[in-house]
């Protein structure tokens, strides 16, 4: 499913050059659960928001679906983001004018379903988050392990190929911490294909495949049993 | 999708009180103000312009001399209409109106009501097919039967006979003359410069010429310049041409005229109301500087709105980059701004309306118009579209635009381009300021003159003087002034035929002691008896008063401007004719303001008049009341059959600048609004300065900075803002009034000091503005704002 080579990203103030990505190469294949770790700095994130088209690379190759996209312009990513990739952060992102069932219903509209197909899309979604019961309540009124299952369902409704997971426990007491992984390994038994960023070895106990990182670069590879 | 946006909208609305208020007040504001200008803009430009012929309708006016002595006025002979139609190529009709005098009562049956001046006016039938004034009841063709009939308003009608049917029934003028009412016109619009309540046939006026007199009837008067006179031309007639043709027959009717002495000139009527003849501002230039006022009140509410909006963009930064995301395209985010806006706007528009119905009916008294917020009329939906689409533009394209730009990565860390970057906003701070500033020293500047106005030596005393008419108590003029000279509540009595504040009209009909060929002068006659002058205070240059006696009759006064206007050197003792009576210069009286301060002084002549139609009497302040009762007597004693009347000179004059006193009120309130609502947005602005600063606040204090410190770090940079802004704005101010002050023959001196006194104004209003929140910042306790960070 995703194909990168020689990936690069620099961040440069005024006087300083930081190498994010240097030279990275990797292979994602679908129906995958990968996790990717590595100390602070290391490009974790750096490399999750080019595999998510949120920023583009210096240079290199990033193939999506056997499709070429590292010099799609933002129009193009933003499209075959939408319609492909779900996210689902740290500190959950949801939007706090808008309700359980709104902020889920959100990427429907903008991938244009109509109406009632929404509510029944939402409400399934909901159910199997359970969470159906706090459909009208808004983000502030949620705990954090409801409002990561929110984020989830969320990531989910579009019924996207790829889940992309930022730290996704790391705002998370252990036992809904344990919840969101149970759930993000049942989506990827269901086929979706995840890539995770993580601190924690024990979250990423959940995933078939560690990748990690340091300075940039890919140092470890390990196939879990 | 647009649910949702506006859904959005809304709760982010009430999530956000302060902002949501401080946006909505500004806005509601700012519309309402912006709105009530435009209507009173569009109310002054909608003068006669209801006419279907209006495009070739003009009005004609003559212009007397050449050079410095040159004057424009906007009456004509008599003759004029009448030879336009029969001998001028293109002249489709034509219209005389000229203001009746001769009665001011009328009477039926036992309602007996007073007719004020100015109120009716005599008219050629054409006047009722050449415009678009509606006769409700009566005969279009032929509207005046005899010479004894009137065509009277809806309202006259109604306030004399009632729900009875007007048609037929008699009007008794001045309890000696009848007239049957043979028309009812439907009153005259508000913004038509024809008025009145009262119609006759001209031929009323021409039979008040009887044949004895120099001007042997009305179509051969070229002497006198009293009808207005309008001409209906065939739209592809020459307005220049007719001109002219009018001069040329004007030329050979009257011996002795040269093109030097007068020409005519066409005036659209659609211009008559804001244009005076001589092509000077009568108004427009108030319309223009209003146009300018309202477009700016609307600009200052516009940027409260870009300036909030964008200030907490950064706090709407996490959304949107979550919506980006999730999927959301630049255009979705676009439109989602723009719907916020435009909720913002409807609820700013729904109060707007609410507040424009409540001040209407003060604001018609300040404005001294009768303006209706009618929101089924179109006029006042062309307002409304005018000024919401325009506002709503300026000020939620730039908004929506910087707030669907953010690179969603960024903006979910907090850095937000734009947002942080206040150099925009600043500009804007600065544009608003230096639009309050400017309708702050225009208002200075305005008050300024009327109390020059006020303040000026006009050349004479009216205090404490009023005027009445005679009527009866003419005849026994001289013995009524004696009785009422022994007492002491009155200190003098004069008879004239127009009081000191304004003249009566201008006459060409003049001749003196070595006239230059090329020379012509217009002026204003003045009757009075003896004691006229010395009652007035007016001041003698040369020469002395009338005093009494009969070879009076053949003695003339005239003014400085004009004895230096005629060239003539040495007056007293010369020669001087006014229309066809020849007499001697025996003074000459120091110039002295006879008409608004708008014009200069013009040419004035006295003569004597032992008893004139108006009667003047000077008491003091005190004695007023007590003076006002003896007049009484006399007046009950002759004219039982009027009501009494009589006025202030006082009143009269201030009656002149009524319009200029309207216009001052306005600006005062307008220069109010504007600063007002710029505050609410430094405010706004210095609440967001001082919450997104509010950990370096909490820094600053630990490491020892005090209260003091803390303010004038936060206001400095926002007084600095409004100090460029009174650098900008006093030279261009200063120029505008300039220019408005160019309207005034006598002008107050524009001091340095009216631009500090406005600048500190706004410095002081702003400080109060900024420095309520800054100290609030500086007073919290740091180790909260911290530990919240």
């Amino acid at each position: 499913m995703i194909k990168i080579s020689n990936l690069e990203k620099f961040y440069r103030t005024e006087e300083v050059e930081t190498i994010a990505l240097n030279k990275l190469s990797m292979e994602v294949a679908t129906g995958e659960f990968v996790a990717i770790m590595g100390p602070s700095g290391c490009g974790k994130s750096t490399l999750l928001n080019i595999l998510g088209m949120l920023d583009d690379p210096d240079a290199g190759s990033y193939v999506f679906n056997e499709i070429e996209v590292a010099h799609f312009n933002e129009r193009k990513r933003a499209d075959l983001r939408k319609h492909n990739i779900g996210f689902v952060f740290q500190s959950f992102n949801l939007i706090d004018e808008l309700t359980v069932f709104e902020n889920v219903e959100l990427p429907l509209i903008y991938t244009g379903v109509a109406a009632s197909e929404r509510v029944k899309r939402v409400e399934e979604v909901l159910d199997k988050m359970q969470i159906m019961h706090r459909r009208n309540h808004y983000p502030q009124q949620l705990s954090g392990g409801q409002q990561q299952r929110v984020a989830i369902a969320r990531a989910v409704v579009n019924k996207p190929k790829l889940i992309l997971a930022d730290e996704p426990t790391g705002n998370l007491d252990s036992s809904n911490g344990n919840d969101v992984m149970e759930l993000l390994t049942d989506l990827n038994e269901q086929g979706t294909t995840i890539i995770m960023v993580t601190h924690s070895e024990h979250d990423a106990r959940y995933s078939h495949r560690i990748i990690r990182l340091l300075d940039g670069q890919t140092v470890m590879e390990n196939i879990m049993v | 999708m647009f649910k949702n946006y506006l859904k959005t909208a809304w709760r982010n609305l009430i999530n956000t009180k302060f902002y949501s208020a401080l946006n909505i007040v500004g806005l509601t504001i700012g519309l309402a103000v912006g709105m009530l200008i435009l209507i009173w803009v569009q109310e002054e430009l909608s003068y006669d312009q209801f006419h279907a012929k209006g495009d070739n309708i003009y009005k004609v006016n003559a212009s007397i001399g050449t050079g410095a002595s040159k004057q424009v006025w906007g009456g004509v002979p008599g003759p004029v209409a009448a030879f336009a139609l029969k001998e001028v190529p293109g002249v489709v009709s034509a219209v005389r109106v000229v203001t009746s005098y001769d009665y001011s009562v009328f009477r039926y049956k036992d309602k007996l009501l007073k007719e004020d001046f100015g109120k009716a006016s005599y008219v050629d039938n054409a006047f009722f097919t050449m415009f678009d004034f509606k006769l409700l009841k009566g005969n279009i063709k032929t509207p005046f039967p005899n010479d004894q009939s009137i065509v009277i308003t809806e309202s006259t009608a109604k306030r004399y006979f009632g729900n009875e049917d007007p048609i037929g029934k008699t009007l008794t003028g001045d309890s000696k003359d009848p007239y049957t009412v043979s028309g009812v016109l439907a009153d005259f619009p508000a913004n038509s410069s024809i008025g009145g309540d009262i119609l006759f046939s001209i031929n009323v006026k021409k039979k008040q010429y009887t044949g004895k007199d120099f001007w042997k009837s009305m179509d051969q008067d070229w002497g006198n310049y009293y009808t207005t006179t309008f001409l209906q031309i065939r739209p592809d007639a020459s307005t220049k041409a007719i001109a002219d043709k009018l001069t040329d027959i004007h030329m050979k009717n009257q011996p002795g005229i040269k093109p030097t002495d007068g020409v005519f000139q066409l005036q659209a009527l659609k211009d008559i109301h804001l244009y005076n003849p001589d092509g000077t501002s009568a108004g427009i230039q108030i319309v223009k500087i209003f146009s300018i006022v309202a477009v700016l009140i609307l600009l200052i509410a516009c940027i409260n709105y870009i300036n909030l909006s964008t200030a907490r963009s950064m706090l709407r930064s996490k959304e949107v980059s979550v919506r980006k995301i999730i999927g959301a395209e630049r255009s979705q985010l676009f439109m989602q701004f723009i719907i916020e806006t435009v909720l913002c706007f409807s609820i700013a528009m729904v109060l707007a309306f609410t507040l424009i119905y409540a001040v209407m009916p003060v604001y018609n008294s300040i404005s001294g118009k009768q303006m209706h917020f009618d929101l089924f009329n179109s006029n006042v939906w062309q307002v409304i579209a005018l000024t919401i689409i325009a506002t709503l533009v300026a000020s939620s394209i730039y908004p929506a635009m910087l707030l669907s730009s953010f690179k969603p990565i960024s903006a979910l860390k907090g850095k937000v381009a734009g947002a942080g970057n206040a150099t925009f906003r600043k500009i804007l701070v600065v544009c608003q300021f230096a639009f309050s500033v400017g309708l702050i020293i225009g208002t200075l500047i305005i008050n300024k003159q009327l109390q020059y106005i006020h303040s000026i030596q006009l050349g004479y005393d009216k205090e404490h003087v009023f005027a009445l008419p005679m009527r009866a108590m003419q005849d026994h003029y001289e013995a009524i002034k004696a009785e009422l000279l022994s007492h002491t509540e009155i200190k003098g009595v004069s008879t004239g035929n127009t009081s000191v504040i304004i003249g009566n009209g201008s006459t060409g009909d003049t001749d003196w002691d070595g006239k230059a060929p090329d020379v012509s002068l217009l002026i204003s006659p003045f009757d009075m008896d003896k004691d006229f002058i010395g009652m007035f205070k007016l001041k003698f240059a040369a020469g002395t008063g009338f005093t009494g006696t009969k070879s009076d009759s053949a003695h003339y006064i005239l003014n400085e401007t004009a004895i230096k206007l005629a060239g003539i050197k040495d007056p007293i003792g010369k020669r001087f004719k006014l229309h066809n009576l020849n007499g001697t210069i025996i003074g000459v009286v120091k110039d002295f303001h006879f008409a608004s301060l708008k014009q200069t002084i013009e040419p004035a002549v006295f003569s004597y008049r032992p008893s004139s139609w108006q009667m003047f009497v000077k008491t003091t302040g005190k004695d007023a009341p007590a003076a006002i009762k003896l007049v009484e007597k006399y007046w009950k004693q002759y004219n039982a059959n009027f009501p009494y009347e009589y006025s202030f000179l006082d009143d009269a004059y201030n009656e002149m600048y009524r319009s200029e006193q309207h216009t001052s009120t306005l600006f005062n309130m307008f220069a109010g609004i504007a600063v007002f609502i710029s505050c609410l947005g430094l405010f706004g602005l210095a609440t967001y300065t001082a919450q997104i600063k509010v950990k370096e606040i909490g820094i600053r204090k630990v490491l020892g900075a005090s209260v003091t410190n803390i303010t004038t770090m936060l206001s400095r940079d926002f007084l600095v803002l409004v100090l460029l802004a009174i650098i900008i704005a006093s030279p261009i101010a200063w120029y505008a009034m300039n220019e408005w002050l160019m309207d005034y023959a006598y002008r107050a001196e524009i001091h340095w000091w009216l631009i500090a006194v406005a600048g500190g104004v706004a410095v002081v209003v702003a400080f109060a503005t900024i420095s309520f929140q800054a100290v609030k910042a500086a007073l919290a306790n740091p180790v909260k704002s911290l530990r919240s960070e």
